[in-house]
């Protein structure tokens, strides 16, 4: 049974067994109420009778209040199809068999194929003890298998998130925020799930008019089968000067990295890439932290690189995103979607370091980076990162994310500004060129309004040239 | 003074409503589901019914079919409300008039007044 919640039902590995009971637990404002609702009205638009049956939660003119807003809501499913009552009293009253009674009967008097049992917490207090808590579940079970409807039961964590007495529902799934210093998120983890193969461990979700979306975790996800062989294909810059230095080009479907600092000519040398790409007739894809598309487009433009027609002719494709507040997972996603649904080619990703920066575990990079890169290649779409290293100048190469993104990239090209002669130059290298020759020697490059150019090597002899504070083997700086 | 049947399965909502209506002056029962409600006019014939939609054991239609049902209980002024969209309600039972939830205090007790001074009026 799908949920209607975006990527749930992949976490899932399908959705809903139909006729399980399934508890969903999380602290008050993790999102059940919202969850089982947009459930209950996606379920309701393809027929199903869903009956919602409140404790002691909020009011439920309140809870429809707050449902007008989303996207899913529908108020020409209620009450038909959405019909809500309350058992507060009749809890209150007549304790969990008279719960249960009331459950039995309202499932049957309004044919219903969804119960959702909101504030399962005031049950469990009102139990006498463990094993009638125990038993009031058992019998519901029982009751769900004989008519055919699935439960979902939302309690707010009140002691431990798993209970003992919830051993016997047929799933757990748990909505919580974090906070790390001023900023949060939302995440969910399916903590038991029979029936079906369920991703593992936490994964991102947000709440916005669209209801609930949960982002699976990408490396959770990520597809085992090897990419594609991309047999011979080579990718080009069509900058001959640069192209000259590695003429077999990187193959196809591979992975780039590009390190340096502030200026150094990473966004324009990413963007020749994806030039050429749009010249070839290719789909491109970039995706950007800092520079807004107008000025990205501005900028590409005063280097001889015109892609706003690109752009209008929807070859071109630009991801835009500030890099503050950003979710690791929802940034993958949307850059896996757009690569899948415009078949693009050639991407560049113009800035690693914000990207990392969306992930509150910084441990979690060198696997992130490794399932988005498989990913990626299994799309055949040839990949360029930009990393930005801090230093502007000075004998030490930090890199500045652990070794993982380097390791996993088959290609590493660094570019550094150099003090020469009285001018601040840019330097191109390649530290690692999987399966083709290069030319190892480390250029001056320029950029104009023709473009990028890159200059014959230098001919003095200089050292230190990549620590920015180039000196003549003879010793002292020139 | 007039007597006034509340009926609805939100505990809070019909206890809220049970100390507005006395406070202004009315004799107030009180029930949590249509059944009940039955049950309470068996034993005190109210001038008007204040029914929710959305109940369990037996809902507002089904409640109102049973009221008139009734012949003894023909002049007892019925008022709906409902959390739902209540503008396809007042179209499909047309003599009666329904209060959108969440309503405020002022809206219910005009509703309240008029309802009772309509059957007033039908009756003098």
């Amino acid at each position: 049974m799908t949920t209607g919640v975006p990527g749930l039902d992949g976490v899932l590995g399908g959705g809903l067994v139909t006729s399980g009971v399934y508890i969903v637990v999380g602290e008050p404002g993790a999102g059940k109420t919202l969850f089982a609702n947009q459930l209950c009205y996606h379920q309701g638009r393809d027929g199903a009778r869903c009956l919602y049956v409140t404790l002691l939660a909020e009011s439920h003119a309140r809870m429809l209040a707050n449902m007008r807003d989303m996207a899913f809501f529908d108020s020409a499913q209620l009450p038909e199809s959405v019909y809500y009552v309350s058992g507060f009293r009749t809890l209150e009253e007549q304790g969990l068999p008279g719960l249960l009674e009331l459950l039995r009967r309202e499932v049957r008097n309004h044919n219903t194929s969804i119960l959702v049992l909101d504030g399962l917490v005031q049950a469990q207090e009102a139990a006498g003890s463990s094993r009638d808590f125990k038993k009031f579940i058992h019998e519901l079970q029982v009751s769900a298998s004989l008519s055919r409807f699935t439960a979902l039961m939302l309690t707010s964590s009140n002691g431990p998130t798993v209970h003992p007495e919830y051993t016997m529902v047929d799933g757990i799934l748990e909505l919580r925020e974090r906070t790390l210093g001023v900023r949060s998120w939302r995440e969910l983890q399916v903590r038991k799930f029979r029936g079906g193969a369920t991703l593992s461990g936490v994964h991102t979700f947000r709440i916005s008019s669209q209801g609930l979306e949960v982002f699976p975790r990408l490396e959770a996800r990520m597809r085992r089968t090897p990419p594609p062989d991309p047999g011979s294909e080579r990718v080009h810059f069509g900058i001959p000067s640069l192209d000259a230095l590695f003429p077999g080009g990187v193959a196809k479907g591979s992975t780039s990295l590009m390190l340096g600092p502030p200026g150094s000519g990473k966004t324009l040398m990413g963007s020749s890439l994806l030039s050429e790409g749009l010249r070839r007739g290719e789909q491109c894809l970039y995706m950007g932290f800092y520079e807004s598309p107008e000025r990205l487009l501005h900028k590409v433009a005063a280097a001889g690189m015109d892609m706003g027609e690109a752009v209008k002719e929807g070859r071109m494709h630009i991801l835009w995103q500030p890099p503050a507040e950003c979710i690791l997972d929802v940034l993958a996603d949307q850059l896996l979607s757009a690569v899948q649904r415009h078949q693009v080619t050639r991407v560049f990703v113009d800035g690693l370091s914000a990207m990392s920066q969306a992930a509150p575990d910084s441990s979690r990079i060198s696997s992130f980076f490794a399932a988005l890169t498989q990913e990626l290649r299994i799309q055949c779409a040839t990949t360029f990162f930009s990393l930005e290293t801090p230093r502007l100048f000075g004998p030490v190469l930090d890199m500045p994310l652990e070794v993982g993104p380097s390791a996993v990239a088959e290609n590493l090209f660094f570019l550094r500004h150099v003090e020469l002669e009285g001018r601040l130059r840019r330097l191109l290298t390649i530290f690692k060129l999987r399966d083709t020759d290069y030319d190892p020697s480390i250029r001056e490059f320029r950029i104009s309004r023709q473009g990028i150019e890159v200059l014959p090597p230098f001919d003095v002899a200089l050292d230190t040239l990549l620590t920015g504070l180039a000196r003549h083997r003879t010793g002292g700086h020139p | 003074m007039e007597t006034v049947l509340v009926v609805d399965d939100e505990q809070g909502i019909l206890e809220a409503l049970a100390d507005l209506l006395r406070e202004e002056g009315y004799r107030v029962l009180t029930a949590s589901h249509g059944r009940e409600a039955l049950e309470r006019m068996s034993e005190l014939r109210p001038d008007l019914v204040l029914t929710d939609w959305m109940m369990p054991v037996l809902d507002g239609p089904a409640l109102i079919e049973r009221i008139r049902a009734e012949p003894s209980w023909a002049g007892v002024s019925l008022l709906g409300m409902s959390a739902v969209d209540v503008g396809p309600l007042r179209v499909q039972y047309p003599g009666i008039p329904f209060l959108q939830k969440p309503f405020d205090i002022p809206a219910l007790m005009k509703q309240v007044r008029k309802a009772l001074d309509g059957k007033r009026a039908a009756s003098g």
